[in-house]
């Protein structure tokens, strides 16, 4: 290893241990002047994503280097590392992580520090998860971020908090100890024993002596995280009701590690989900697509209604995920992965802007909004344009996912294709829907009064910053989507094949054609 | 294609884009600034169209591959061909003329910068559409199109029916885009391809599966609104005029038939046949309608969804040439009419109620020639543009079906009617309002957008189309265009002239009475029966009765079921076991002992990691 690679396996542990260190600081120093300690945090918040930039970018002569680069033993306690599937993810966490940050940096909340510090925790737990290549490393780093979601859920939250926040910490934690259960059967298995990183995991397993449970295990337990139907009660609660930065970063990026199981536990280790299985995987999603989608239109609260669709959105890319592990074939995990990364930032994008909505109109009730548009444009602009990249409208990186999971799913019956791609249209209605009722129309009386008393200002600069953050990400990979699928197409190759191989021996692919 | 081509269509697309960031970012605040730079970038558009038509001839492509998802390629490219030729031509042309009209229309309007950002972005979307190289690509600018549409409708936002309008528009396109992915995806799945020229060499054995062209349709019936979708198209009347004659009368709406135009040969028999019969019925019936509105640009719309029905039924009748040539003729005098409309309601000071108006031919002389001459040319007058392609599109159903020339021809009786009806209403008679009273003739930057369309235009594209129309655009529709000769016996020119003559006794009955519709006093019933809006009737059942209660009770059920039995059962059956087992010391409902227990175990779990 020359010293540029070391350098840079080192930089991915830096951007890791960065925020846990400041939040430790912030944790530690609950007195530390509040000026210093927004310093700090800011710190915490911008450095991964300088570091992640650097880690990524295509300079010239380093494409490859990255991919491999891994911090392995050195100092920090586990292997870091990015390769095509996780620097995607890692990236997008640490946009998503920044825009947080800034959002909790000028919100006023009592014990300012330690909410900063958790949220710093959170932070840094969410891209240890993406940014380590040891497979328990990846766990424990989940379970780490996990902790102060909680905290900030139970002591920071809006309404219904404590409940939400137990049924939050129940159902990730049985979610998390069932995936474990799993993941711990796989790493029986595998020669490289407990400690194994997720390239000799998927190297060298020896596919016969994994035993069957795992399969379903990591399935529904990786699917209980990713808020998978009927395992989804949790969510909307949880996110109506926690911070709106622990939101963002939740519903953006934390919750994501439940489909990156999936991928490289459950599809590539293991050959997809067969049979049975793979059945009630394939009813469990599509209910995330349509019956989700219907019960989003029946919410009349704004956050309510996020948290809801963030639920929906799953469900194409569990489709992907669905129908790489059936065919055998790499487009399905492909535009899931890109999906994966485009919801992460819309999503946290409208709960942002949302939190906006409510600072102005004090409430997140549909039927009592209206009108806002005339009083904040900017704002109003800003939701309309993250509602669109939310429901999928080309330009936006969510196009190319949705797109895609809609094209993997070409050989399938026409009945099933039509139910993921009836997502359009439900997905457009409540939106839709949301934003008329938001920002269009007149303001409701009891809106009026408010706005008589108080007249509201547009959104102010930090979250105009963050908010542009979010969208110009999003808007960058829809008009480059090479920037993605460059680092993730072979990787999505190899577990496909690793699929394929599993497979019973069918009649050949009909893409032979 | 040499690199100077397609440098000039990277020119012609992403010019407009530009525009609109630019105004996004910077001119928010600066509306005159935006309109005109806007308005700029338009005519812009229209002179490097021009050059691109001197420049290359038959279909030249320019591609590259954007992204790979899997085996999918996401491809982005140019195809250059005659039907693009024509499209690209009417499109910048008439959307350059609009903008300085809409300078003018627009100038009081505090929020310009938002409206021209968006007319930018919509010379994007539609712009792409026309040269595009395959289905995906097509799809992506689809979509924009219905973005900038949506946008466009929600410009006075403020209003519950604008807000209104364009959720409908937008999702009701969203209801035909859902078959159009589904058509894609077929068609991925079954030939290995998305690129237009790639299909069009393929001969498939069996022949092209109807399956393909039907779903492909769904996107084009909502686009171009056909029957059942048409629904959206008179409720987005609620933008501003500009927006109605440039993207709901002159170009997205045909963007439909230029698709229907492009994938024609992927189009079966018995899926022709279907079109050609919806497309009849939808322009007989929507002409009818537009005897029953009284809103000047509600009429109007009813007018464009009945030539886009005869748009349809020209592709039905395995005539594309014919549709895109009515889609270019109806480009030209349709602008005319909305933009004549714009003019009027701009001078009545924003009314819209055509029994309100009159006598203003006086008041607005050349407002008054513009729009009488693109009425003529709507009516199909001998010799005027709309002639030439309506007469050759009755002529054709003449040939082949019997049925289908009597619906068009009843067509072309209601548009006489209803075009008499309004000009009569606008133009002559008493003033029925102050506001018509007081009527003025627009500005020059109106004024001169409605002389070129519609003195110029929608007289004489068709007699002198080799004078003002490129004979690169013109590639397409010159053979049918040249064929067109006045023959008093033909059967097209008989219904043709009768319809006139039955539009001029209109304008008789209509002249009776100031203030009130003659037909509402004389038919009430007939005249409700046009003005009922059926389909919305349906589609608000629907929505209040079946979709709205099934979602309401599968969100009950979710809260009863799964949060409620499954999760209450386990999360109260579980720790209950649980608690009884560890003799209740763990499980007492304390928080922050749950919190630390998990801290401790994560605490260990690092210590088993960091000693190992």
């Amino acid at each position: 290893m020359d010293s540029l690679d070391f350098l840079h396996a080192n930089l991915a542990a830096v951007a890791v241990y960065t925020p846990i260190l400041a939040g430790l600081v912030l944790l530690a120093g609950r007195r530390l002047p509040a000026g210093f300690a927004s310093g700090f945090a800011f710190a915490g918040f911008v450095l991964p994503l300088l570091l992640g930039v650097w880690l990524v970018a295509p300079w010239p002569g380093q494409k490859i280097a990255y991919q491999q680069l891994t911090s392995s033993g050195s100092p920090w306690g586990f292997d870091f590392g990015l390769n095509g599937l996780s620097a995607p993810l890692f990236l997008m966490t640490a946009v998503v992580g920044l825009a947080a940050g800034i959002k909790a940096l000028v919100q006023e909340v009592e014990r300012r520090n330690t909410y900063l510090g958790l949220l710093l925790f959170m932070f840094g737990g969410t891209l240890g998860t993406f940014g380590t290549t040891s497979v328990l490393g990846a766990y424990f780093f989940h379970e780490f971020a996990l902790i102060p979601t909680f905290l900030l859920t139970l002591f920071w939250g809006g309404a219904g908090r404590r409940p939400a926040a137990m049924q939050m910490a129940i159902y990730l934690t049985v979610g998390a100890m069932v995936s474990l259960a799993g993941l711990l059967l796989v790493l029986g298995a595998a020669k490289t024993g407990y400690t194994s990183t997720w390239s000799e995991l998927l190297n060298t397993i020896d596919l016969r002596v994994v035993p069957a449970a795992a399969v379903g295990l990591t399935l529904f337990g990786f699917g209980v995280l990713a808020s998978l139907f009927p395992f989804h009660s949790w969510a909307a609660p949880g996110y109506t009701a926690a911070p709106t930065p622990a939101s963002m970063l939740h519903a953006g990026a934390l919750k994501k590690f439940g489909l990156y199981g999936i991928i490289l536990v459950t599809l590539n280790t293991l050959g997809g989900a067969h049979g049975a299985l793979a059945d009630w995987f394939l009813a469990a999603a599509l209910a995330n697509v349509v019956l989700v989608g219907l019960i989003c239109l029946a919410q009349r609260d704004l956050k309510e209604l996020l948290s809801w669709s963030s639920v929906a959105h799953m469900g194409p890319i569990f489709l992907g995920l669905w129908v790489t592990g059936v065919t055998g074939r790499p487009d399905g995990v492909a535009a899931a992965l890109f999906l994966m990364v485009a919801h992460g930032l819309s999503c946290a994008a409208l709960f942002l802007l949302a939190n906006g909505v409510r600072a102005r109109a004090g409430t997140y009730r549909l039927d009592e909004l209206g009108g806002l548009a005339k009083q904040a444009p900017v704002l109003a602009a800003l939701f309309v344009a993250a509602t669109m990249a939310s429901i999928g409208l080309p330009g936006f990186g969510n196009f190319w996912g949705e797109i895609g999971v809609f094209l993997a799913l070409r050989d399938q019956s026409l009945w099933l294709q039509a139910a993921v791609a009836s997502t359009v249209v439900i997905s457009a209605v409540y939106a839709l829907r949301a934003v008329a009722a938001t920002f269009y129309g007149e303001p409701t009386a009891a809106l009026q009064q408010r706005l008589a008393v108080a007249p509201v200002a547009d959104l102010g600069w930090a979250e105009r910053v963050a908010a542009l953050l979010l969208l110009g990400a999003s808007l960058l990979i829809g008009f480059q989507p090479g920037l993605v699928t460059s680092q993730t197409q072979d990787y999505c190759k190899d577990i496909a094949k690793n699929v394929a191989e599993t497979l019973p021996a069918a009649a050949p692919a009909p893409s032979a054609r | 294609m040499s690199p100077d081509f397609s440098s000039l269509v990277h020119w012609i697309l992403f010019l407009p884009l530009g525009a609109a960031l630019f105004i996004a970012l910077f001119l928010r605040r600066a509306g005159a600034v935006a309109a005109w730079l806007s308005t700029g970038v338009a005519f812009a558009l229209a002179a490097l169209a021009l050059r691109l038509l001197t420049v290359g001839v038959g279909d030249t492509t320019w591609h590259v591959e954007l992204a790979k998802l899997g085996d999918i390629s996401l491809g982005f490219g140019y195809l250059i061909d005659a039907n693009a030729r024509l499209m690209l031509f009417v499109v910048s042309f008439v959307a350059a003329w609009i903008h300085l009209f809409s300078v003018g229309y627009m100038r009081d309007d505090d929020a310009r910068g938002r409206f021209f950002g968006g007319l930018s972005i919509f010379m994007f979307s539609i712009l792409g559409i026309v040269v595009a190289d395959n289905l995906l690509m097509t799809f992506v600018f689809w979509e924009l199109v219905g973005f900038s549409s949506y946008m466009l409708i929600a410009h006075y936002f403020d209003k519950d029916y604008a807000a209104e309008a364009s959720k409908k528009a937008f999702i009701v396109n969203r209801v035909g885009d859902l078959g159009f992915i589904l058509g894609i995806a077929f068609c991925l799945a079954h030939f290995g391809t998305l690129n237009f020229a790639e299909l069009g060499a393929l001969k498939p054995a069996a022949g092209w599966p109807w399956v393909l062209g039907a779903l492909l349709m769904c996107g084009f019936i909502g686009k171009s609104a056909q029957f059942p979708l048409h629904v959206w198209l008179t409720d987005a009347m609620a933008g501003p005029t500009p927006v109605s004659a440039l993207i709901h009368a002159a170009t997205m709406v045909a963007a439909g038939v230029y698709f229907m135009a492009r994938i024609a040969f992927l189009l079966t028999p018995d899926l022709l046949q279907l079109i050609a019969v919806s497309g009849a019925g939808m322009a007989a019936l929507a002409g009818l309608c537009a005897l029953a509105q009284t809103d000047i640009k509600k009429s109007l719309a009813y007018s464009t969804l009945a030539h886009l029905g005869i748009m349809g039924c020209a592709i039905g009748l395995g005539r594309p040439d014919l549709a895109v040539l009515h889609m270019a003729m109806h480009a030209f005098f349709k602008a005319t009419l909305f933009l004549g409309a714009g003019s009027v309601i701009h001078g009545c000071h924003h009314e819209q109620d055509m029994l309100k108006m009159g006598g203003l031919a006086r008041k607005m002389p050349v407002t008054t020639a513009a729009f009488v001459a693109a009425t003529l040319s709507n009516c199909a007058v001998p010799f005027l543009a709309g002639w030439y392609s309506k007469d050759a599109i009755l002529e054709a159903a003449h040939a082949s079906n019997l049925y289908l020339f009597t619906l068009l021809g009843l067509a072309a009786v209601a548009t006489c009617l209803y075009s008499a009806r309004m000009v009569r209403l606008v133009f002559f008679g008493p003033a029925n309002s102050e506001a018509a009273d007081h009527a003025h003739e627009s500005p020059w930057t109106m004024t001169a957008p409605l002389v070129v369309l519609g003195l110029g235009f929608s007289v004489a594209a068709g007699f002198a189309a080799d004078a003002l129309i490129p004979a690169a655009a013109l590639a397409r529709v010159a053979e049918p265009l040249r064929a067109m000769t006045f023959h008093a016996t033909s059967a097209a020119t008989i219904v043709g002239l009768v319809a006139l003559a039955l539009g001029a006794l209109a304008f008789r009955y209509y002249g009776r009475a100031a203030g009130v519709d003659s037909l509402r006093v004389d038919l009430p019933r007939f005249y409700g029966v046009l003005e009922f809006r059926w389909m919305d009737t349906v589609y608000g059942w629907y929505v209040d009765r079946v979709q709205r209660r099934l979602s309401e009770f599968l969100a009950f059920l979710d809260l009863l079921l799964i949060n409620g039995v499954a999760v209450r059962w386990l999360g109260a059956g579980v720790p209950a076991v649980l608690g009884y087992l560890t003799g209740r010391t763990l499980h007492r409902g304390q928080t922050r002992l749950y919190a630390l227990s998990l801290v401790v175990g994560t605490l260990l779990l690092a210590w088993y990691f960091l000693a190992r």
